[in-house]
């Protein structure tokens, strides 16, 4: 049992954390947003960083690291709510080095650990809510590969994509297929988010694809699991980061001739956000640590941490708005972003019932609470 | 990071999984499991087991006896000791007092006290709060006067644990009036049987007599009983708070309680019922949550690299779950939680509980006696004061 970072993780964190600092500024970041909520140039950055190449394999031109790697990286981001999406890498990276045949990753997995290939996964139905095994999207073996007939709505970066990995039905079930850029019959139209980022409507009319995987349900068990496990570190750090921002403020706003944070019913607020921080980030470790464990245990404890990580998103959230009175909703302050992060964020990957839903139903009758 | 033990912490843990299996009487654990009234003799009789093993004192370094053991081990051992169905150690005489013995002690007393400490053969208990002194603790008035080779002192504590069985009481007096409150307080060790010493139990809302109030009347103390130097017992007191670290979130006992709760759950017919079901997904979660926050503190301080200060929120976190748990389980009995039959709390009970089943008797007791749980140790709202004035200063 060990909770250290090893030196080269720590090494990783200062890095990102210095790019954050230095090149990701707030100015930068509303550029970004008012230019459409993704800036390939940053992205090129974060490819620059390694971050793109974190987890892929090295045979495959990446630098082989876990999900701890991951979290770090993801941590720093969620500081400075970076906007371009590297929880998509870390999905399409791993989903592909999993599940796809050889010839697939050998074609796709050098690119995305360049940054040359934005991979992003194209799964929402209109009718799923947050569902993974509801697909109306369908798939027909074509002469060359597959031909996909779909239309997958908030598709994170649709439309600044290279590829898409998209389910379909295929034979009765759902299987995963790779979609590219350029194929005939593939629309997109593009839109904002309430963070700031950018999402695409996807429609897909007897589109050219790759198949990945014929048991696309666990590979989007995968997708999804790697998907929470990178939300709830790089919400750990919007968390982390907007409790400093508000015990900033209390510090030094002044009302009745004394600074806020002299206020008991305040600092008791600020105590609970900070436990709703250190149970989030104890679940993320938890988190990350399950990505590796068999299928069943892994789907178990990544819906235990986004349940504790959408309360603890909820409540900081909310409560950093609360504490910081009229300016924590104006746009023009930088906390208010951080809130909405933290709000897209809860909805994302299942919302905190569907996972209690689904650690409910795998409840054990026995404790089986052991990490 | 690796959240696996090591295969040293594991066949530890494997040693004391089998040893305390085997040793903890059944008709103990029997009780445990089933929130049961424990009496003198089961705690104590639990107490003498361990301190022939030599583990009561299981927080003790090698040089005063005990096994020297890392803070993740001591971790396992009170998990094993919790998942089995043991009392929990009643901590005053070795988990609170003793060490404040060791760091503070002259050797005199530490040959004097400790012995008996580690066997389980002398019932400590505890002389912090007075009735006008609980959160404000350094407010304290029971006075300790200094006449010749002894002490005199007068004044009353008051919620001392279990104080009924008490043979010796460590206590925090008042030794001088001048200055701040915080340095004329001494840290005493008393004698319950001398003269003077009255012990009152106090009856709690669950019907139960868990705490008393000790009345001091003009009690002679010998000066040779005074720990460390005379107005240095704040000090000692603080040393001893920092020493209670992970334990008090109890994470081991309500790991063994939800399984309980999911026992009673079934059994009335709740498991599945979603709404129901849903409440102890919830608390599951909450555990599994705190847990890792407990394992962290461990391993922060395993490696001494990243120190956490993080023990207030385990403190508040763990309190809350308690009292939750107990709640979902009051609330599984439905009305049958309702009647109030005292002696259906006791082992071997054999009338007629209304609706049949003697075993909820107890789960509305439990429900009022956990209120305790986010007013004792520093109560939840000092926690709070303590934890934000780390991240606002």
């Amino acid at each position: 049992m060990d909770f250290d970072f090893s030196d080269d993780q720590e090494q990783l964190r200062d890095a990102v954390r210095r790019w954050v600092d230095k090149a990701y500024g707030f100015e930068r970041r509303r550029a970004i947003v008012a230019g459409g909520g993704f800036d390939r140039a940053a992205y090129g950055e974060l490819a620059g960083l390694g971050l793109t190449a974190l987890t892929v394999p090295e045979a495959h031109g990446g630098l082989g690291q876990g999900a701890v790697d991951a979290m770090v990286a993801m941590e720093e981001l969620g500081r400075g709510i970076v906007l371009e999406p590297l929880a998509q890498t870390f999905i399409a990276t791993g989903v592909l080095a999993r599940c796809a045949a050889d010839a697939v990753q050998a074609a796709w997995l050098p690119r995305i650990a360049s940054g040359a290939a934005l991979v992003v996964l194209a799964q929402q139905e209109r009718k799923a809510r947050y569902r993974l095994d509801v697909c109306e999207s369908k798939a027909a073996s074509a002469q060359v590969g597959y031909a996909l007939t779909a239309h997958k709505n908030i598709v994170i970066a649709g439309d600044q994509a290279d590829a898409w990995l998209v389910p379909a039905q295929l034979g009765g079930a759902i299987a995963l297929f790779l979609v590219e850029k350029g194929a005939s019959g593939v629309k997109t139209q593009g839109y904002g988010l309430q963070d700031g980022g950018r999402a695409a409507e996807l429609q897909l009319t007897d589109a050219p694809a790759t198949l990945v995987t014929q048991d696309g349900l666990a590979a989007l068990e995968l997708a999804q699991d790697i998907g929470i496990a990178a939300s709830c570190a790089y919400a750990v750090g919007v968390m982390d980061q907007t409790v400093r921002l508000t015990a900033d403020y209390l510090n030094q706003r002044r009302q009745f001739g004394v600074p806020i944070a002299s206020f008991q019913a305040l600092r008791h607020r600020m105590a609970d956000m900070k436990m709703q921080l250190e149970l989030a980030r104890s679940m993320s470790y938890y988190a990350s640590l399950k990505l590796g464990a068999p299928a069943q245990e892994r789907r178990q404890a990544l819906s235990r941490a986004k349940v504790q990580l959408g309360q603890s998103m909820r409540f900081v959230g909310q409560q950093s708005v609360q504490l910081h009175g009229g300016i924590g909703v104006t746009d023009e302050y930088i906390g208010s972003h951080y809130f909405k992060t933290l709000t897209q964020l809860e909805m994302t990957w299942g919302d905190t019932l569907h996972h209690l839903g689904e650690v409910s139903s795998r409840m054990q009758e026995t404790a089986g609470v052991f990490a | 990071m690796d959240l696996a033990f090591t295969p040293e912490e594991q066949a530890f843990r494997d040693e004391v999984h089998g040893w305390v299996r085997a040793h903890l009487p059944p008709e103990i654990s029997h009780k445990v499991h089933n929130a049961l009234r424990l009496t003198r003799d089961d705690m104590q009789g639990w107490a003498r087991i361990l301190g022939k093993k030599g583990w009561l004192g299981y927080g003790w370094p090698r040089e005063f006896g005990g096994p020297g053991w890392s803070a993740v081990q001591k971790h396992l051992f009170e998990e094993e000791c919790a998942l089995a169905g043991a009392p929990r150690i009643v901590p005053f005489g070795p988990v609170m007092v003793a060490p404040v013995i060791m760091a503070f002690g002259s050797p005199e007393q530490q040959r004097r006290f400790l012995p008996g400490i580690a066997s389980g053969e002398v019932w400590w208990s505890q002389g912090y709060s007075e009735p006008g002194s609980g959160s404000d603790l350094a407010s304290l008035k029971t006075r300790a006067v200094r006449q010749g080779d002894k002490y005199i002192v007068n004044g009353q504590k008051t919620w001392t644990t279990l104080g009924q069985y008490g043979e010796w009481m460590f206590n925090l007096v008042r030794t001088s009036t001048e200055g701040k409150p915080q340095t004329g307080i001494s840290f005493l060790l008393l004698d319950m049987k001398s003269p003077g010493v009255t012990v009152r139990p106090i009856r709690l809302l669950d019907g139960e007599c868990e705490v008393n109030e000790v009345f001091f009347d003009n009690v002679e103390v010998p000066a040779e009983n005074l720990i460390g130097e005379e107005n240095k017992g704040w000090n000692y007191a603080k040393f001893l708070l920092a020493h209670e670290r992970t334990g008090i979130a109890d994470v081991n006992r309500s790991k063994r309680e939800l399984e309980r709760l999911k026992r009673i759950a079934k059994r009335e017919g709740l498991w599945d019922d979603l709404r129901f079901r849903d409440q102890i997904a919830l608390l599951e979660v909450d555990i599994v949550a705190l847990e890792m926050m407990v394992l962290r503190v461990l391993a922060a301080q395993k490696s001494g690299r990243n120190p956490l200060d993080i023990a207030g929120l385990l403190k508040i976190r763990g309190s809350e779950i308690q009292q939750r748990y107990a709640e979902l389980m009051m609330l599984a009995a439905a009305p049958f939680a309702l009647p109030l039959i005292h002696e259906a709390m006791d082992a071997g009970w054999q009338g007629d509980f209304p609706g049949g089943d003697a075993g909820l008797a107890p789960l509305a007791s439990t429900y009022f006696n956990l209120r305790k749980t986010t007013i004792y140790g520093g109560s939840n709202e000092v926690q709070r004061n303590i934890v934000a004035q780390t991240v606002l200063g």
